[in-house]
């Protein structure tokens, strides 16, 4: 009987936490400084030259790095700390103080990716800059995996009652980031809760 | 049935090989010649038939498309990968064909190339230039209405159930492409000589993958690869991943990593753009399931 009862006690605990979701909107508050300031730091070294990290294994030492230019994408995975990664960064003339801090904060954070996806408003271009979270804790084998989006817009937008991100102050239709609804944190930090990190 | 036979059936169902005739030819027109058409072609600054498609846009559209056709973006989230693939051929050996069925489109609504007549349906010509959401394709109508129409027009079994277009669709089965279907495609619209090896379920056998993809490459023409994109461009790390193809890529090259036995560089394009990434053969073989060489007509 007891036996019983803790089979059903520790089912429901699994299932319980299985269904929990993070307060991504108090997750923030409580990391702005670290998470700004990933933002500021990616924003700065994208611009002069693009790239995107990407953690791929569940413990956040396996990092993949994808360099932009102009006529290729090289795509290439390291161990976090491999002198091959400081190697590549140097060649290919890339800021290594910028990315090996990202690098650092995204392991801290569990962040498994940050890029710069573009969107568009009528004919004019914009950048926001994307960022995966996947908290460890909310981490089950069997159940697919959810992630916590942040983005960030240069400048404030426009939401509805609800806190959904609009297109535009007279376009009030619900703005689409990668397939998914935003809902407003501040003027210009949003998340979403996705079943995929890009 | 006996069972060699049985294999027999199998293996000409799954692995359909057609005799490529390899020629060196030069391309049947180029860009200048399509820029040329271009610039003297009178449009109509708005079109009956696609009343959502800007000529500004469409103009513009076109000429990057021509200038650099590597740029060819699918969108966001859409299924059109299999068309934004073929369209490496038409915009790189023929321009002028690319450029003077899309004039006809924009004028007519309706075009003709290689003998087939598109008509596209009055959902597809209300659709162009309303995509939303779909990153750079968002102000690129030239290619919502190349995408939509090859939708429309060429069907197999992935769009039994989504026959007809309705918003949201460019996400959808109606906008999936299957093997057979794309290798289809390349033969009868671009009339290429088209070998293919692989299935839309099962992975084809190389003795030597390597082997088979540089020979490929030595010869003339252009290589698709059609893989399982859910290992290639990951998008969650869900333990459990369909194991099916949902992706074309055009494969440019490929290469062995000095000192290291099972890893290779391959070079290929997809997403408008073109990507080096290490990858081990083991790797290549679990996501690929079909490669079609293609050879100029």
């Amino acid at each position: 009987m007891i036996r019983t009862l803790t089979y059903y006690l520790l089912l429901m605990a699994i299932l319980l936490t299985s269904c929990r979701t993070l307060n991504i909107a108090g997750y923030y508050h409580r990391h702005r400084q670290s998470l700004d300031s990933m933002e500021t730091t990616f924003r700065t070294a994208y611009q002069e030259k693009p790239f995107s990290i990407q953690f791929t294994s569940r413990s956040f030492n396996r990092v993949s790095l994808e360099l932009i230019t102009d006529t290729l994408t090289y795509i290439y995975e390291y161990q976090v700390g491999e002198p091959r990664l400081q190697d590549t960064l140097k060649k290919f003339g890339y800021d290594t103080t910028a990315i090996n801090y990202l690098i650092r904060v995204m392991q801290t954070r569990e962040c498994t990716w940050i890029d710069n996806l573009d969107y568009y408003t009528d004919t004019a271009r914009h950048s926001v800059v994307y960022i995966s979270l996947w908290p460890r804790k909310f981490n089950f084998a069997f159940v697919n995996k959810k992630y916590y989006i942040l983005t960030y817009f240069q400048r404030p937008q426009y939401f509805d009652s609800e806190g959904r991100l609009l297109v535009g102050h007279r376009l009030r239709h619900i703005r689409k980031i990668n397939g998914d609804v935003y809902h407003r944190i501040n003027d210009r930090v949003c998340y979403t809760i996705s079943d995929r990190f890009r | 049935m006996p069972r060699n036979s049985l294999l027999l059936v199998l293996s000409l169902l799954i692995i359909r090989p057609s005799l490529a005739r390899t020629t060196g030819d030069p391309p049947d027109s180029n860009r200048a010649q399509a820029l040329e058409l271009l610039d003297h072609t009178g449009l109509p600054d708005s079109s009956a038939f696609w009343p959502n498609v800007r000529l500004p846009l469409f103009i513009a559209n076109l000429k990057v498309n021509l200038n650099f056709p590597q740029k060819i973006y699918q969108g966001v989230n859409t299924n059109f990968c299999g068309y934004a693939a073929l369209s490496y051929l038409p915009l790189n050996f023929d321009p002028l064909a690319y450029t003077r069925f899309m004039l006809a489109l924009y004028k007519d609504g309706e075009a003709s190339w290689n003998g087939i007549h598109f008509r596209p349906s009055p959902e597809v010509h209300q659709a162009a230039g309303t995509l939303r959401f779909k990153g750079i394709l968002d102000i690129r109508p030239a290619d919502q209405i190349w995408f939509l129409v090859l939708a429309d027009h060429f069907r197999s079994y992935l769009n039994f159930f989504n026959r007809r277009f309705h918003p949201g669709s460019e996400d959808t089965f109606w906008a999936a492409v299957s093997y057979g279907k794309f290798n289809r495609m390349i033969r009868e619209l671009f009339g290429y000589n088209v070998e293919s090896r692989g299935s839309d379920l099962i992975r084809p056998h190389f003795d030597d993958l390597y082997d088979y993809l540089k020979t490929n490459l030595a010869r003339p023409g252009t290589t698709y690869l059609y893989v399982n994109n859910t290992y290639l461009h990951k998008k969650n790390h869900n333990k459990f991943k369909g194991s099916f193809p949902t992706h074309f890529i055009v494969l440019d090259d490929i290469r062995r990593i000095p000192g290291e036995e099972d890893r290779v560089d391959i070079i290929y394009w997809d997403y408008g753009g073109r990507t080096l990434r290490q990858v081990s053969l083991r790797f290549l073989k679990k996501i690929l399931f079909g490669v079609t060489h293609c050879t100029h007509p």
